[in-house]
Protein backbone atom coordinates (compact mmCIF):
# COMPACT_ATOMS: atom_id res chain seq x y z
CA UNK A 1 0.00 0.00 0.00
CA UNK A 2 1.58 4.05 -1.00
CA UNK A 3 0.86 6.10 2.33
CA UNK A 4 2.53 8.59 0.63
CA UNK A 5 2.95 10.24 -3.32
CA UNK A 6 4.23 12.74 -4.37
CA UNK A 7 4.72 13.94 -8.17
CA UNK A 8 6.62 16.98 -9.84
CA UNK A 9 7.42 18.50 -6.58
CA UNK A 10 9.15 21.65 -7.10
CA UNK A 11 10.49 24.70 -5.33
CA UNK A 12 12.35 27.90 -6.61
CA UNK A 13 13.49 30.47 -4.60
CA UNK A 14 13.57 32.92 -6.60
CA UNK A 15 16.20 31.95 -9.37
CA UNK A 16 16.93 29.08 -7.96
CA UNK A 17 15.81 25.79 -7.64
CA UNK A 18 16.39 23.84 -4.73
CA UNK A 19 13.54 21.12 -5.35
CA UNK A 20 13.15 20.05 -9.43
CA UNK A 21 10.54 17.72 -10.55
CA UNK A 22 10.57 15.43 -7.75
CA UNK A 23 8.49 11.78 -7.70
CA UNK A 24 8.90 9.32 -5.61
CA UNK A 25 5.79 6.74 -4.07
CA UNK A 26 6.20 5.93 -0.07
CA UNK A 27 5.28 2.17 0.96
CA UNK A 28 3.42 1.51 4.04
CA UNK A 29 5.72 0.49 6.70
CA UNK A 30 8.80 1.02 4.86
CA UNK A 31 12.41 3.04 5.85
CA UNK A 32 12.85 5.11 3.21
CA UNK A 33 16.66 7.01 3.32
CA UNK A 34 16.81 10.30 0.83
CA UNK A 35 20.18 10.93 1.09
CA UNK A 36 22.73 13.72 -0.33
CA UNK A 37 25.64 16.19 -0.69
CA UNK A 38 24.98 19.31 1.36
CA UNK A 39 22.54 21.82 -0.57
CA UNK A 40 20.65 18.70 -2.28
CA UNK A 41 17.77 20.16 -1.00
CA UNK A 42 16.59 17.61 1.19
CA UNK A 43 15.41 19.44 4.13
CA UNK A 44 13.69 21.70 1.33
CA UNK A 45 11.85 18.61 0.83
CA UNK A 46 11.03 17.95 4.57
CA UNK A 47 9.52 21.66 4.50
CA UNK A 48 7.55 21.47 1.62
CA UNK A 49 5.81 17.89 2.97
CA UNK A 50 5.28 19.28 6.00
CA UNK A 51 3.92 22.50 4.84
CA UNK A 52 6.48 24.91 6.29
CA UNK A 53 6.88 26.37 2.91
CA UNK A 54 4.44 26.05 0.35
CA UNK A 55 5.88 24.39 -3.55
CA UNK A 56 5.77 26.42 -6.53
CA UNK A 57 4.89 23.49 -8.77
CA UNK A 58 3.33 19.54 -7.64
CA UNK A 59 1.36 17.49 -5.45
CA UNK A 60 1.46 15.76 -2.08
CA UNK A 61 -0.74 13.46 -1.45
CA UNK A 62 -1.02 11.69 2.18
CA UNK A 63 -2.95 8.49 2.05
CA UNK A 64 -5.61 9.33 -0.65
CA UNK A 65 -5.65 13.01 0.35
CA UNK A 66 -4.18 15.83 -1.05
CA UNK A 67 -2.60 17.94 1.32
CA UNK A 68 -0.06 20.37 -0.77
CA UNK A 69 -0.98 23.68 0.92
CA UNK A 70 -1.81 22.36 4.42
CA UNK A 71 -0.64 23.88 7.22
CA UNK A 72 1.74 22.43 9.05
CA UNK A 73 0.01 21.84 12.51
CA UNK A 74 -2.66 20.24 9.92
CA UNK A 75 -0.66 18.04 8.47
CA UNK A 76 0.60 17.00 12.08
CA UNK A 77 -3.04 16.26 12.99
CA UNK A 78 -3.23 13.75 9.90
CA UNK A 79 -0.21 11.78 11.52
CA UNK A 80 2.88 13.08 9.86
CA UNK A 81 5.49 13.78 12.46
CA UNK A 82 8.90 15.22 11.87
CA UNK A 83 11.99 16.01 13.59
CA UNK A 84 14.13 19.11 12.91
CA UNK A 85 17.90 19.33 12.09
CA UNK A 86 18.99 22.47 14.67
CA UNK A 87 17.30 23.00 17.26
CA UNK A 88 14.56 20.50 17.50
CA UNK A 89 12.85 21.00 20.79
CA UNK A 90 11.97 23.74 23.28
CA UNK A 91 15.01 24.64 25.11
CA UNK A 92 13.79 26.24 28.32
CA UNK A 93 10.82 22.83 28.91
CA UNK A 94 12.54 19.89 31.01
CA UNK A 95 12.92 16.72 28.66
CA UNK A 96 9.70 15.38 30.42
CA UNK A 97 7.92 18.53 29.66
CA UNK A 98 8.89 18.80 26.01
CA UNK A 99 7.29 15.26 25.58
CA UNK A 100 4.30 16.29 27.30
CA UNK A 101 4.00 19.55 25.60
CA UNK A 102 3.88 17.65 22.53
CA UNK A 103 1.05 15.85 23.32
CA UNK A 104 -2.19 17.91 21.30
CA UNK A 105 -3.87 15.74 19.08
CA UNK A 106 -3.90 12.70 20.65
CA UNK A 107 -5.96 12.73 23.09
CA UNK A 108 -7.30 16.34 22.36
CA UNK A 109 -8.54 18.38 25.41
CA UNK A 110 -11.28 21.09 24.16
CA UNK A 111 -10.29 24.67 25.32
CA UNK A 112 -13.17 25.19 27.49
CA UNK A 113 -12.41 22.04 28.88
CA UNK A 114 -8.43 22.94 29.47
CA UNK A 115 -9.95 26.05 31.14
CA UNK A 116 -12.32 25.00 33.03
CA UNK A 117 -10.49 21.81 34.21
CA UNK A 118 -12.92 19.25 33.92
CA UNK A 119 -12.53 15.49 34.36
CA UNK A 120 -12.07 15.14 31.02
CA UNK A 121 -9.21 17.13 30.67
CA UNK A 122 -7.57 15.64 34.02
CA UNK A 123 -7.95 12.19 32.63
CA UNK A 124 -6.17 13.59 29.32
CA UNK A 125 -3.33 14.48 31.33
CA UNK A 126 -2.94 11.82 33.58
CA UNK A 127 -2.93 9.42 30.64
CA UNK A 128 -0.66 11.79 28.10
CA UNK A 129 2.29 11.74 31.46
CA UNK A 130 2.01 8.07 31.19
CA UNK A 131 2.55 7.74 27.42
CA UNK A 132 5.34 10.41 27.82
CA UNK A 133 6.99 8.25 30.37
CA UNK A 134 7.06 5.30 27.93
CA UNK A 135 8.19 6.93 24.96
CA UNK A 136 11.27 8.69 27.09
CA UNK A 137 11.72 4.65 28.23
CA UNK A 138 11.53 3.86 24.27
CA UNK A 139 14.39 6.44 23.44
CA UNK A 140 16.87 6.04 26.40
CA UNK A 141 15.79 9.56 27.95
CA UNK A 142 13.84 8.67 31.14
CA UNK A 143 16.81 9.20 33.54
CA UNK A 144 17.40 12.77 32.61
CA UNK A 145 13.67 13.52 32.64
CA UNK A 146 13.56 16.39 34.65
CA UNK A 147 16.37 18.54 33.63
CA UNK A 148 16.31 21.46 30.80
CA UNK A 149 16.06 20.55 27.18
CA UNK A 150 18.88 23.43 26.34
CA UNK A 151 21.33 21.33 28.95
CA UNK A 152 21.45 17.87 27.21
CA UNK A 153 24.33 17.04 24.78
CA UNK A 154 23.52 17.23 21.65
CA UNK A 155 22.56 13.39 20.91
CA UNK A 156 20.03 13.53 23.96
CA UNK A 157 18.41 16.46 21.77
CA UNK A 158 18.31 14.99 18.78
CA UNK A 159 16.97 11.74 20.78
CA UNK A 160 14.15 14.20 22.36
CA UNK A 161 13.57 15.07 18.71
CA UNK A 162 12.37 12.15 17.72
CA UNK A 163 10.46 11.51 21.23
CA UNK A 164 8.37 14.92 20.55
CA UNK A 165 7.42 13.42 16.91
CA UNK A 166 6.39 10.46 18.19
CA UNK A 167 4.56 11.99 20.80
CA UNK A 168 1.93 13.00 18.01
CA UNK A 169 1.42 8.96 17.47
CA UNK A 170 2.38 9.39 13.70
CA UNK A 171 2.09 6.84 11.15
CA UNK A 172 4.63 8.79 8.73
CA UNK A 173 7.86 9.56 10.19
CA UNK A 174 10.49 11.97 8.79
CA UNK A 175 13.42 12.51 10.37
CA UNK A 176 15.86 15.10 9.46
CA UNK A 177 19.16 14.08 9.79
CA UNK A 178 18.68 12.60 13.09
CA UNK A 179 22.58 11.35 13.21
CA UNK A 180 24.40 14.71 12.18
CA UNK A 181 27.06 15.71 14.56
CA UNK A 182 26.91 12.45 17.24
CA UNK A 183 29.73 10.40 18.24
CA UNK A 184 29.79 6.61 17.36
CA UNK A 185 28.18 5.23 20.36
CA UNK A 186 25.47 7.90 20.11
CA UNK A 187 25.38 6.70 16.35
CA UNK A 188 24.46 2.98 17.35
CA UNK A 189 21.80 4.36 20.07
CA UNK A 190 20.03 6.54 17.58
CA UNK A 191 19.68 3.70 14.65
CA UNK A 192 18.72 1.23 17.21
CA UNK A 193 15.75 3.74 18.66
CA UNK A 194 14.79 3.84 14.96
CA UNK A 195 14.61 0.23 14.08
CA UNK A 196 12.39 0.30 17.34
CA UNK A 197 9.83 2.89 15.87
CA UNK A 198 9.19 1.02 12.65
CA UNK A 199 9.16 -2.01 13.86
CA UNK A 200 6.29 -0.04 16.22
CA UNK A 201 4.84 -0.26 12.26
CA UNK A 202 5.57 3.66 11.62
CA UNK A 203 6.37 4.24 8.01
CA UNK A 204 10.15 6.85 8.42
CA UNK A 205 11.59 8.81 6.15
CA UNK A 206 14.93 9.63 6.89
CA UNK A 207 17.25 12.73 5.61
CA UNK A 208 20.43 12.08 5.82
CA UNK A 209 24.23 12.49 4.16
CA UNK A 210 25.88 10.50 5.92
CA UNK A 211 26.07 7.06 4.55
CA UNK A 212 26.15 4.97 7.62
CA UNK A 213 22.51 4.75 7.95
CA UNK A 214 21.96 3.46 5.13
CA UNK A 215 22.28 -0.10 6.33
CA UNK A 216 18.67 -0.02 8.30
CA UNK A 217 16.66 1.54 5.08
CA UNK A 218 15.00 -0.64 2.71
CA UNK A 219 15.45 1.49 0.04
CA UNK A 220 17.08 4.65 -0.82
CA UNK A 221 16.86 7.73 -2.80
CA UNK A 222 19.69 9.94 -4.11
CA UNK A 223 19.31 13.55 -4.77
CA UNK A 224 21.90 15.84 -6.35
CA UNK A 225 20.74 19.52 -7.08
CA UNK A 226 17.41 19.37 -6.44
CA UNK A 227 16.72 16.07 -8.70
CA UNK A 228 16.57 12.53 -7.91
CA UNK A 229 19.40 10.77 -9.79
CA UNK A 230 19.14 7.27 -8.52
CA UNK A 231 16.75 4.83 -6.96
CA UNK A 232 17.65 1.80 -5.52
CA UNK A 233 18.40 -0.69 -2.54
CA UNK A 234 21.27 0.18 0.10
CA UNK A 235 23.60 -2.30 -1.99
CA UNK A 236 23.22 -1.16 -5.70
CA UNK A 237 23.32 2.64 -4.35
CA UNK A 238 26.58 1.85 -2.72
CA UNK A 239 28.30 0.72 -6.42
CA UNK A 240 26.40 3.21 -8.58
CA UNK A 241 28.80 5.22 -9.97
CA UNK A 242 26.10 8.02 -10.25
CA UNK A 243 26.26 8.46 -6.39
CA UNK A 244 30.01 7.94 -6.27
CA UNK A 245 30.25 10.74 -8.64
CA UNK A 246 27.97 12.62 -6.82
CA UNK A 247 29.99 12.58 -3.66
CA UNK A 248 32.94 12.16 -4.61
CA UNK A 249 33.64 14.33 -8.15
CA UNK A 250 34.35 12.65 -11.35
CA UNK A 251 37.41 10.36 -12.52
CA UNK A 252 39.56 13.34 -13.48
CA UNK A 253 39.70 14.94 -10.43
CA UNK A 254 41.51 11.95 -8.48
CA UNK A 255 44.07 12.10 -11.69
CA UNK A 256 46.68 13.69 -9.40
CA UNK B 1 -2.35 19.16 36.37
CA UNK B 2 -0.11 17.14 33.70
CA UNK B 3 2.17 19.60 32.72
CA UNK B 4 2.25 20.99 35.51
CA UNK B 5 3.15 17.33 37.50
CA UNK B 6 1.41 18.92 41.03
CA UNK B 7 2.91 16.18 43.51
CA UNK B 8 0.23 14.74 45.20
CA UNK B 9 2.65 13.79 48.41
CA UNK B 10 2.29 15.31 51.71
CA UNK B 11 4.73 18.19 50.77
CA UNK B 12 2.94 18.76 47.90
CA UNK B 13 -0.55 19.07 49.53
CA UNK B 14 1.05 21.57 52.83
CA UNK B 15 2.74 23.74 50.30
CA UNK B 16 -0.74 24.41 48.69
CA UNK B 17 -2.32 24.79 52.38
CA UNK B 18 0.47 27.80 52.79
CA UNK B 19 0.23 29.23 49.25
CA UNK B 20 -4.06 29.33 49.94
CA UNK B 21 -3.59 30.67 53.76
CA UNK B 22 -0.95 33.36 52.22
CA UNK B 23 -3.20 34.58 49.29
CA UNK B 24 -6.36 34.44 52.22
CA UNK B 25 -4.69 36.87 54.53
CA UNK B 26 -3.46 39.44 51.30
CA UNK B 27 -7.25 39.39 50.02
CA UNK B 28 -8.19 39.83 53.85
CA UNK B 29 -5.93 42.86 54.49
CA UNK B 30 -6.71 44.21 50.83
CA UNK B 31 -10.20 44.09 51.79
CA UNK B 32 -10.36 46.18 55.28
CA UNK B 33 -7.63 48.40 54.41
CA UNK B 34 -11.10 51.18 53.48
CA UNK B 35 -11.94 50.81 57.15
CA UNK B 36 -9.20 51.65 58.44
CA UNK B 37 -7.72 54.51 56.60
CA UNK B 38 -10.64 56.89 56.01
CA UNK B 39 -8.55 58.74 53.69
CA UNK B 40 -9.49 59.48 50.22
CA UNK B 41 -5.99 59.82 48.65
CA UNK B 42 -5.50 56.75 49.82
CA UNK B 43 -7.95 54.94 48.43
CA UNK B 44 -7.77 57.23 45.05
CA UNK B 45 -3.80 55.65 44.66
CA UNK B 46 -4.84 51.98 45.20
CA UNK B 47 -8.09 52.10 42.95
CA UNK B 48 -5.21 53.26 40.13
CA UNK B 49 -2.99 50.37 41.38
CA UNK B 50 -5.56 47.78 41.03
CA UNK B 51 -6.77 49.15 37.31
CA UNK B 52 -2.69 48.92 36.34
CA UNK B 53 -2.38 45.78 37.60
CA UNK B 54 -5.20 43.96 35.15
CA UNK B 55 -3.58 46.04 32.12
CA UNK B 56 0.12 44.89 33.35
CA UNK B 57 -0.82 41.38 34.38
CA UNK B 58 -2.62 41.15 30.95
CA UNK B 59 -0.06 42.38 28.78
CA UNK B 60 2.31 39.93 30.28
CA UNK B 61 0.15 37.30 29.15
CA UNK B 62 0.85 38.47 25.63
CA UNK B 63 4.54 38.68 26.31
CA UNK B 64 4.35 34.63 27.53
CA UNK B 65 3.10 33.56 23.66
CA UNK B 66 6.56 36.20 22.54
CA UNK B 67 4.85 38.69 21.30
CA UNK B 68 5.72 42.07 22.72
CA UNK B 69 2.51 44.54 22.27
CA UNK B 70 3.33 47.99 22.00
CA UNK B 71 0.12 49.21 22.14
CA UNK B 72 -1.43 48.12 25.10
CA UNK B 73 -1.79 51.36 26.65
CA UNK B 74 -3.88 52.79 23.35
CA UNK B 75 -5.95 49.43 24.18
CA UNK B 76 -6.72 50.67 27.33
CA UNK B 77 -7.44 54.18 25.80
CA UNK B 78 -10.24 52.47 23.47
CA UNK B 79 -11.91 50.86 26.23
CA UNK B 80 -11.96 54.00 28.15
CA UNK B 81 -12.97 56.04 24.89
CA UNK B 82 -15.50 53.29 24.40
CA UNK B 83 -17.15 53.32 27.65
CA UNK B 84 -16.85 56.90 28.08
CA UNK B 85 -18.23 58.30 24.80
CA UNK B 86 -21.28 55.20 24.82
CA UNK B 87 -22.31 56.26 28.08
CA UNK B 88 -22.12 60.26 28.25
CA UNK B 89 -23.58 60.48 24.36
CA UNK B 90 -25.28 57.10 23.96
CA UNK B 91 -26.85 56.84 27.71
CA UNK B 92 -26.16 53.24 27.94
CA UNK B 93 -25.13 52.27 31.69
CA UNK B 94 -21.86 52.24 32.65
CA UNK B 95 -22.04 48.77 34.07
CA UNK B 96 -22.65 47.63 30.41
CA UNK B 97 -20.27 49.99 28.48
CA UNK B 98 -17.80 48.44 30.97
CA UNK B 99 -18.51 44.89 28.95
CA UNK B 100 -18.50 46.15 25.63
CA UNK B 101 -15.46 48.04 26.13
CA UNK B 102 -13.71 44.83 26.79
CA UNK B 103 -15.14 43.34 24.26
CA UNK B 104 -14.42 46.30 21.62
CA UNK B 105 -10.75 45.98 22.44
CA UNK B 106 -10.88 42.47 22.16
CA UNK B 107 -12.57 42.74 18.27
CA UNK B 108 -10.16 45.42 17.47
CA UNK B 109 -7.03 43.22 18.92
CA UNK B 110 -8.48 40.25 17.09
CA UNK B 111 -8.46 41.82 14.22
CA UNK B 112 -4.77 43.50 14.25
CA UNK B 113 -3.08 40.42 15.31
CA UNK B 114 -4.68 37.82 12.73
CA UNK B 115 -3.03 38.71 9.53
CA UNK B 116 0.58 38.72 11.39
CA UNK B 117 0.19 35.57 13.25
CA UNK B 118 1.99 33.34 10.97
CA UNK B 119 4.94 35.30 10.92
CA UNK B 120 7.66 35.93 13.35
CA UNK B 121 6.76 37.48 16.78
CA UNK B 122 8.53 40.74 16.16
CA UNK B 123 5.85 41.85 13.16
CA UNK B 124 2.85 41.48 15.44
CA UNK B 125 5.47 43.81 17.70
CA UNK B 126 5.91 46.25 14.66
CA UNK B 127 2.11 46.48 13.16
CA UNK B 128 1.06 46.95 17.44
CA UNK B 129 3.07 49.71 17.33
CA UNK B 130 1.74 51.47 14.53
CA UNK B 131 -1.21 51.25 15.32
CA UNK B 132 -1.26 51.84 18.63
CA UNK B 133 -0.36 55.53 17.71
CA UNK B 134 -2.51 55.45 14.73
CA UNK B 135 -5.72 54.62 17.00
CA UNK B 136 -4.88 57.14 19.52
CA UNK B 137 -4.70 59.81 16.99
CA UNK B 138 -8.20 58.77 15.40
CA UNK B 139 -9.68 58.94 18.50
CA UNK B 140 -8.77 62.35 18.53
CA UNK B 141 -9.79 63.47 15.45
CA UNK B 142 -13.40 62.53 16.38
CA UNK B 143 -13.52 65.68 17.99
CA UNK B 144 -17.55 65.78 18.22
CA UNK B 145 -17.84 62.67 20.07
CA UNK B 146 -14.52 62.10 21.79
CA UNK B 147 -13.61 65.97 22.46
CA UNK B 148 -10.24 65.73 20.88
CA UNK B 149 -7.06 66.57 22.58
CA UNK B 150 -8.99 67.79 25.78
CA UNK B 151 -10.89 64.10 26.04
CA UNK B 152 -14.24 63.89 27.63
CA UNK B 153 -15.72 64.93 30.50
CA UNK B 154 -18.71 64.27 32.79
CA UNK B 155 -19.06 60.77 32.19
CA UNK B 156 -21.62 58.64 34.21
CA UNK B 157 -20.11 56.80 36.87
CA UNK B 158 -21.12 53.59 38.51
CA UNK B 159 -22.04 54.80 41.83
CA UNK B 160 -23.35 57.78 42.42
CA UNK B 161 -21.54 58.69 45.82
CA UNK B 162 -18.35 60.78 46.57
CA UNK B 163 -17.08 58.13 48.64
CA UNK B 164 -14.47 55.82 46.90
CA UNK B 165 -14.88 52.69 48.71
CA UNK B 166 -17.59 51.04 47.00
CA UNK B 167 -15.36 51.84 43.81
CA UNK B 168 -12.65 50.03 45.91
CA UNK B 169 -14.76 46.80 46.43
CA UNK B 170 -15.97 46.01 42.91
CA UNK B 171 -12.60 46.83 41.48
CA UNK B 172 -11.15 44.63 44.01
CA UNK B 173 -13.53 42.03 42.95
CA UNK B 174 -12.85 42.29 39.31
CA UNK B 175 -9.20 42.26 39.94
CA UNK B 176 -9.20 39.38 41.54
CA UNK B 177 -11.44 37.48 38.77
CA UNK B 178 -9.43 39.06 36.17
CA UNK B 179 -6.05 37.45 37.94
CA UNK B 180 -7.89 34.31 38.24
CA UNK B 181 -8.55 33.99 35.10
CA UNK B 182 -5.41 34.82 33.28
CA UNK B 183 -3.61 32.26 36.19
CA UNK B 184 -6.18 29.72 35.21
CA UNK B 185 -4.90 30.26 31.43
CA UNK B 186 -1.13 30.54 32.34
CA UNK B 187 -0.55 27.13 34.61
CA UNK B 188 -3.13 24.99 32.06
CA UNK B 189 -2.23 23.35 28.64
CA UNK B 190 -2.94 26.42 26.66
CA UNK B 191 -0.45 28.65 28.66
CA UNK B 192 2.47 25.78 28.11
CA UNK B 193 1.19 25.98 24.47
CA UNK B 194 2.02 29.79 24.10
CA UNK B 195 5.33 29.20 25.90
CA UNK B 196 5.96 26.56 23.11
CA UNK B 197 5.41 28.79 20.83
CA UNK B 198 7.54 31.53 21.85
CA UNK B 199 11.05 29.34 22.50
CA UNK B 200 10.15 27.74 18.35
CA UNK B 201 6.98 28.06 16.71
CA UNK B 202 8.02 25.60 13.87
CA UNK B 203 8.86 23.05 16.61
CA UNK B 204 5.22 23.86 17.95
CA UNK B 205 3.70 23.71 14.47
CA UNK B 206 5.12 20.48 13.84
CA UNK B 207 3.50 18.58 16.66
CA UNK B 208 0.18 20.19 15.97
CA UNK B 209 -0.56 23.03 17.97
CA UNK B 210 -2.06 25.84 15.72
CA UNK B 211 0.48 28.98 15.65
CA UNK B 212 -2.12 31.25 14.47
CA UNK B 213 -4.95 30.30 16.61
CA UNK B 214 -3.08 30.37 20.06
CA UNK B 215 -1.31 33.71 19.27
CA UNK B 216 -4.00 35.09 18.27
CA UNK B 217 -6.22 33.82 21.35
CA UNK B 218 -3.07 35.67 23.47
CA UNK B 219 -3.59 38.86 21.91
CA UNK B 220 -7.43 38.75 22.55
CA UNK B 221 -7.49 37.77 25.74
CA UNK B 222 -5.20 40.46 26.58
CA UNK B 223 -6.77 42.88 24.83
CA UNK B 224 -10.04 41.91 26.77
CA UNK B 225 -8.53 42.58 29.60
CA UNK B 226 -6.40 46.37 28.87
CA UNK B 227 -10.20 47.05 27.20
CA UNK B 228 -11.74 46.17 30.80
CA UNK B 229 -9.16 48.18 32.53
CA UNK B 230 -9.56 51.61 30.37
CA UNK B 231 -12.92 51.10 30.80
CA UNK B 232 -12.89 50.78 34.91
CA UNK B 233 -10.39 53.85 34.75
CA UNK B 234 -12.90 56.06 32.48
CA UNK B 235 -16.10 55.35 34.67
CA UNK B 236 -13.50 55.90 38.08
CA UNK B 237 -11.94 58.70 36.38
CA UNK B 238 -14.84 60.31 35.12
CA UNK B 239 -12.72 61.96 32.36
CA UNK B 240 -10.34 60.82 30.07
CA UNK B 241 -8.02 61.98 27.73
CA UNK B 242 -5.83 61.05 24.87
CA UNK B 243 -2.56 62.01 26.82
CA UNK B 244 -3.25 59.33 29.84
CA UNK B 245 -2.48 56.37 27.17
CA UNK B 246 -0.18 57.64 24.72
CA UNK B 247 3.49 55.90 23.93
CA UNK B 248 4.18 56.94 27.77
CA UNK B 249 1.55 54.86 28.96
CA UNK B 250 2.51 51.52 27.02
CA UNK B 251 6.04 52.17 27.96
CA UNK B 252 5.06 52.16 31.74
CA UNK B 253 2.91 49.39 31.76
CA UNK B 254 6.55 47.27 30.20
CA UNK B 255 8.24 48.94 33.05
CA UNK B 256 5.60 47.62 35.60
CA UNK B 257 6.28 44.20 34.15
CA UNK B 258 10.14 44.52 33.69
CA UNK B 259 10.83 45.36 37.03
CA UNK B 260 8.38 42.79 38.52
CA UNK B 261 9.82 39.79 36.29
CA UNK B 262 8.41 38.88 33.03
CA UNK B 263 9.50 35.29 33.49
CA UNK B 264 6.47 34.95 36.73
CA UNK B 265 2.75 35.55 37.03
CA UNK B 266 3.45 37.50 39.91
CA UNK B 267 5.75 39.78 38.35
CA UNK B 268 3.50 42.33 36.99
CA UNK B 269 1.88 42.93 39.97
CA UNK B 270 4.29 43.01 42.24
CA UNK B 271 5.81 45.74 39.58
CA UNK B 272 2.90 47.98 39.62
CA UNK B 273 2.49 47.65 43.44
CA UNK B 274 6.33 48.85 43.81
CA UNK B 275 5.90 51.81 41.18
CA UNK B 276 2.44 52.91 41.78
CA UNK B 277 2.74 53.58 45.53
CA UNK B 278 6.80 54.49 46.02
CA UNK B 279 5.90 57.84 44.46
CA UNK B 280 3.23 58.57 46.98
CA UNK B 281 6.11 58.44 49.64
CA UNK B 282 8.10 61.22 47.91
CA UNK B 283 5.08 63.23 46.64
CA UNK B 284 7.50 66.06 46.97
CA UNK B 285 9.60 65.19 44.09
CA UNK B 286 6.70 64.65 41.76
CA UNK B 287 8.15 65.81 39.11
CA UNK B 288 11.12 63.52 39.16
CA UNK B 289 8.81 60.52 39.33
CA UNK B 290 10.12 59.38 35.56
CA UNK B 291 13.86 60.02 36.59
CA UNK B 292 13.38 57.72 39.91
CA UNK B 293 11.25 54.81 38.05
CA UNK B 294 14.61 55.11 35.61
CA UNK B 295 16.91 54.44 38.53
CA UNK B 296 15.25 51.43 40.41
CA UNK B 297 14.69 49.83 36.66
CA UNK B 298 18.43 50.50 36.08
CA UNK B 299 19.43 49.03 39.34
CA UNK B 300 16.78 45.87 39.44
CA UNK B 301 17.80 44.89 35.56
CA UNK B 302 21.18 45.18 36.87
CA UNK B 303 21.18 43.34 40.10
CA UNK B 304 18.22 40.50 39.56
CA UNK B 305 18.02 40.37 35.83
CA UNK B 306 14.07 38.02 36.41
CA UNK B 307 12.97 40.85 38.39
CA UNK B 308 11.68 41.63 41.58
CA UNK B 309 9.79 38.10 42.10
CA UNK B 310 13.53 36.42 41.50
CA UNK B 311 14.50 37.39 45.12
CA UNK B 312 12.91 34.87 47.28
CA UNK B 313 14.75 32.34 44.86
CA UNK B 314 17.82 33.79 44.90
CA UNK B 315 18.18 34.36 48.64
CA UNK B 316 16.64 30.83 49.15
CA UNK B 317 19.84 29.03 47.06
CA UNK B 318 22.19 31.73 47.93
CA UNK B 319 21.59 29.85 51.53
CA UNK B 320 21.18 26.28 50.74
CA UNK B 321 24.71 26.97 48.47
CA UNK B 322 26.46 28.58 52.28
CA UNK B 323 24.81 25.33 54.63
CA UNK B 324 25.95 22.74 51.59
CA UNK B 325 29.16 24.79 51.63
CA UNK B 326 29.53 24.17 55.26
CA UNK B 327 28.57 20.49 54.99
CA UNK B 328 31.89 19.71 52.90
CA UNK B 329 34.37 21.90 55.27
Amino acid sequence: MIILEITGLTKNFGGITAVSNIDMKVNDGEVLGLIGPNGAGKTTFFNLITGVIRPTKGKVVYKGKDITSKKPHEIAELGIGRTFQLNPLFPNFTVLQNVLSSFQLRPRSSLLDIFFNTRAYRDNEAYILAQSLEILNLVGLYKVKDELAKNQPHGYQKMLGVARALAIKPELLLLDEPIAGMNPDEIDNTIEAIKRTSQLGVTIILVEHNMKILEICNRVIVINFGQKIVEGSPQEIKENPEVIKAYLGSGHDTKY
Amino acid sequence: MGLMITTRDAAGRRNKFTQILIYGAVICLLAVIPLISSSSYILHILILTLIYIIAAASMRFIITSGQIPLAHGAFMGLGAYVSGVLSKHFGISPWITLVIAALVAMGVGTFISFPFARLKAFYYSMISLFFGVGMLQTIESFGKLTGGITGITGIPTLFNTASKVPFYYFFLALMLISLLILYRLEVSRIGWNLKAIEQSYLVAGSVGISVVKYRVLAVAVGCFFAGLAGGMYATYNVTVSPVSFDMTATLWLIIYVTIGGMGNFAGPIIGTVVLFLLPKYYSGLKQYTPFISAVILFAVLYTFRDGLVSIPGLVASFYKKRKKGKRTN
